[in-house]
């Protein structure tokens, strides 16, 4: 028991140590990455570490007579969390959000301290001491919150109330609803019906489970099958079509897509909003693929405004590429992120 | 025993002598084996196992073959419309090395250490100013090993990284050198170090990169252009580091292979080496307090705000640069990208990013906009179409090499338009709930158009009102003797522009074609830029995001009365806490 607190007591410094750096910004904070598309799922699993670490670190200072006192502990807890949110989550959560994670946490915090009214005794214990003021130190503190209290909450609201330009924050739909149709190069295409003409199997037919079979692996990398390259001169069918779709993504879309698909393309820097990432699970795997067809057909300037239609420079793709040409990018897509295009059934 | 004494302190003496020796050649600007300082020779890495061939084939084939080609000649199916072109590995030339000039760059798939792996750390690290990307976190290291592997051994044809007759390693020793700190006594000297190692002559008077500017190739013959010193986070060796003097430092010391670029090792001493590097690092872009920009890890560029702030001031707007006011005014960088949305489409945008500040009084708003542009270009003649028409005949370029209309045949063969810039900004935004605006590219429709204020090189400001990304200007009547071109240099490879507009009001401005520029809102501007060397004219330009102008107001009185409110009510409050406590505690009750 003793070993494992110990452990956890030094997971604990460490973690502490990590988070020390990155606020003063001696370790980056992308020290340890936050892989794109789990950064969630990472996220709560380092916050558990660190209570795990903290568990640990509070029984081994109890054990060695350093026990620090219920107060403190939940005062630095929420600290530690508001410093996590703010320096190590990559990309930056805005401040809006951060309060709310915030807020929720320090319910927590209470709800932890007060979960025996022996515990909340304890902890209100030195808030009480002070208003007492029975010790020479804790008048001091007293007095001195009586003079700093009035000026650091006046010294907020003045900056609060001072102008100030800040980027007005605008909440975009990243997907907003699909029309039931759409018409491209004069043809009418029913969202609903409509089939990607070159998911083929090499006899020519409409078939998922071959195109399926021959997308890129998923794990680091997303390489393709070993056995399914798309540049082998043999191809027939799926694979073949991927590699021209792609020959068109590398000649249009890179530019902010990026040549990994992940959004960062080479222009990409000075767009907002910004290009889709294709390799995050929550676009282009959680879409039709008649969806895809309809965006990139239609554009930027097609979309609904919530949008964001006047914003976007995403092409609309039917002023320069044929309808064939887009199924084969959309193909090259999916094919390249390793997703499925999810099915109406 | 007196013999073996006699010949301790001979093999002392000996290894004395030989330390003396050794350390020397380390430090004379040119050893006695010919090495230039700071270098030392390496041994050739063994050939990475088949395995690792095999794999990286599978890699190359997912990632690279898109840009690289099939055969690694760096001309797969996206090379044609990029500008710096994808390497053609055949001939084993790479630019960012630590090896000497001429030689081939550190690799061994066994040891991805820094500064002991050139290519693998271009493949970690991309080069950012191409469209080369950062593989880390996309690829493991083992797998960018793997790629690296095929490369060297499968795509590099004309050199053998292992060939022992043909091939030496002589390797910058950076790790062992210590940076010079950044005096300015060091700044100074690496100043005057610069003109006299003509580094001037291709980086031009200001290190913008516009010396010599379009007459440069590639060991490929394709045109190349002197790096703008000014953006270190566009230099291809910066590392995703782009602050850190070792990375010049490097670049200096082993050159550009395959560029005109050449390694300076030989005719510079390791200390002059660090003088030009602080030098030139210096002159990177920083803030008003000298400190370097924020650079964001997800783009390796300088941060963005969207928000242009203007600032009051009294009486007349300043027309001098060096004048306090603008000094003192905030100044933003806006991001430029290729107009790809509608033809002609900018695929090789030479003006990516923009400075700007802004002032504004009781009358006018100022914009100071600056931006790096290796050539001043004014076309020659009357231009074949009116300053109006937006579906010009401007062809974009094909995907295609050796096409007529490619990049590569056309680049610095372009017939010669004007430079020019223009500022945007809705009009009538305030109708449109937020955040809805009118579409960025020269507006939506006739109910919601744009206003758009368009300086050109050839001297000239205009004031069009767009109505659509198809449609025609239309010129405003009367509206041109309103603004004032306040100034418009063009200096060592960068503009200086500076335009005045009215403000605007109900009273004596058009309502549907004038933006006003109300204090304290957010008011929708987007910038426009065209390089006339580029054959920029009509959409084929660069373009930002929607930015914000926001004119700071001057500040209320009801900031200063509130706060002192609040403070004497939480005094208030503590004397309430207090007193009920100590009542508690004496056992009364409220």
């Amino acid at each position: 028991m003793k070993a494992l607190m110990s452990l956890g007591a030094l997971i604990g410094v460490a973690g502490l140590l990590l988070l020390g750096g990155m606020v003063l910004d001696v370790v980056p904070s992308t020290y340890i990455r936050l892989v794109e598309g789990y950064m969630p799922i990472q996220m709560l699993l380092e916050v558990a570490c660190y209570v795990i670490g903290f568990t640990g670190l509070s029984y081994t200072l109890n054990a060695m007579g350093m026990a620090i006192p219920r107060f403190w502990q939940g005062i630095g807890f929420w600290v530690f969390f508001l410093l996590y949110l703010k320096y190590r989550m990559y990309p930056p959560i805005p401040f809006s959000v951060r309060a709310m994670y915030g807020t929720v946490s320090l319910v927590a915090v209470f709800m932890w301290v007060s979960a025996s009214e022996e515990d909340w005794q304890k902890f209100k214990q030195p808030i009480m001491n002070v208003l007492d003021a029975q010790t020479g130190g804790n008048r001091l503190l007293r007095y001195l919150y009586l003079v700093l209290l009035p000026i650091l909450i006046g010294g907020f609201s003045f900056n609060a109330m001072m102008p100030k330009s800040e980027e007005p924050i605008e909440l975009r739909t990243v997907h907003p609803a699909p029309p039931a149709s759409t018409k491209v190069h004069g043809k009418t295409y029913t969202l609903q019906t409509s089939q990607n003409p070159y998911r083929v199997n090499p006899e020519g037919k409409y078939d998922q489970e071959f195109s399926n079979a021959n997308i890129v692996e998923q794990g680091m990398g997303r390489l393709m099958k070993p056995n399914a390259n798309p540049w082998d001169d043999k191809n027939q069918g799926y694979l073949k079509y991927v590699r021209e779709g792609g020959e068109i993504f590398y000649q249009n879309c890179h530019f902010c897509h990026g040549d990994n698909l992940n959004g960062r393309g080479l222009h990409a820097f000075a767009f907002n909003p910004i290009p889709a990432n294709f390799t995050d699970p929550g676009t282009i795997a959680q879409l039709q693929e008649t969806f895809i067809f309809w965006r990139v057909s239609k554009g930027g300037i097609g979309l609904p405004n919530e949008g964001f239609p006047w914003a976007s420079v995403m092409p609309p793709w039917e002023q320069h590429l044929t309808v064939d040409e887009i199924w084969k990018v959309v193909l090259f897509e999916y094919w390249h992120t390793g997703y499925y295009p999810r099915t109406w059934d | 025993m007196m013999d073996s004494i006699t010949q301790k302190a001979g093999i002392i003496a000996a290894v004395a002598f030989g330390v003396v020796l050794v350390s020397s050649a380390g430090y004379s600007s040119v050893s006695a084996q010919g090495l230039p300082e700071g270098f030392k020779k390496g041994d050739l890495s063994p050939e990475p196992s088949a395995d690792m061939i095999e794999a990286g084939k599978r890699v190359y084939f997912t990632k690279c073959v898109w840009c690289h080609g099939v055969d690694g000649a760096g001309d797969g199916p996206g090379a044609d419309r990029l500008w710096p072109r994808p390497r053609n590995f055949n001939q084993g030339t790479f630019k960012i090395r630590h090896t000497a000039s001429g030689e081939l760059p550190l690799f061994d798939a066994k040891k991805p250490i820094a500064g002991q792996n050139d290519l693998f750390e271009t493949v970690t690290h991309g080069l950012p100013g191409s469209a080369m990307p950062p593989w880390e976190g996309i690829l493991s290291e083992e797998q960018r090993l793997q790629v690296l592997s095929f490369v060297t051994t499968q795509l590099v044809k004309d050199r053998k990284f292992t060939d022992k007759q043909s091939e030496t390693q002589t390797i910058l020793q950076l790790a062992d050198l210590k940076p010079k700190p950044a005096t300015d006594e060091s700044k100074k000297r690496g100043s005057e170090l610069i003109v006299e190692k003509k580094c001037v002559e291709c980086h031009g008077m200001e290190g913008r990169g516009d010396g010599n500017a379009f007459n440069l190739k590639d060991d490929w013959g394709f045109s190349i252009q002197p790096a703008n010193w000014h953006k270190c986070w566009n230099f291809r060796g910066s590392r995703q580091d782009p602050y850190n003097v070792a990375n010049i430092f490097r670049t200096f010391s082993t050159g550009v292979n395959g560029t005109p670029m050449p390694s300076f090792a030989d005719n510079t001493t390791v200390d002059e080496r660090w003088d030009i590097a602080n030098f030139v690092s210096s002159l990177c872009e920083r803030d008003t307090l000298g400190n370097p920009l924020p650079i964001d890890p997800l783009t390796d560029k300088p941060k963005i705000n969207f928000v242009i702030p203007s600032d009051l001031v009294e009486g007349e707007i300043p027309a001098d640069i060096e004048h306090e006011a603008w000094q003192k005014a905030p100044k933003r960088i806006v991001a430029m990208g290729g107009q790809i949305t509608h033809k002609p489409r900018n695929f090789v945008n030479r003006i990516d990013d923009m400075w700007v500040r802004s002032l504004y009084n009781d009358k006018y708003i100022v914009y100071l906009l600056e931006w790096d542009d290796r050539t001043k270009s004014v076309a020659e003649g009357k231009l074949p179409w009116a300053p109006t028409q937006v579906n010009i005949d401007v062809k974009e370029q094909d995907p295609k090499t050796g096409e007529e209309g490619s990049i590569a045949a056309k680049q610095n063969n372009y017939t010669l338009y004007n430079d020019a810039v223009a500022i945007e900004t809705a009009v009538k935004w305030k109708e449109l709930p937020a955040p809805i605006k009118p579409r960025y590219l020269f507006g939506t429709n006739d109910q919601f158009p744009m206003d758009i204020v368009k300086w050109e090189a050839d001297g000239s400001l205009r004031a069009f009102k767009g109505t659509g990304w198809d449609k025609d200007f239309e010129e405003r009547d009367n509206y041109e003797e309103a603004m004032k071109l306040v100034k418009s240099e063009w200096k060592n490879g960068r503009w200086y522009v500076m335009i005045q507009r009215p403000v605007g009001n109900k009273k004596d401005q058009d309502y549907d074609e004038d933006t006003f520029f109300e204090v304290g809102q957010y008011i929708p501007t987007v910038f426009f830029a065209w390089d006339g060397h580029n054959g920029d004219a009509g959409r084929k330009m660069a373009v930002s995001a929607f930015y914000y102008t926001f004119m700071n107001p001057p500040v209320p009185q009801e900031t200063y009365i509130y706060p002192v409110v609040i403070a004497v009510g939480v005094v208030l409050l503590e004397g309430w806490v207090l007193t009920r406590r100590a009542n508690r505690k004496k056992g009364k009750t409220l």
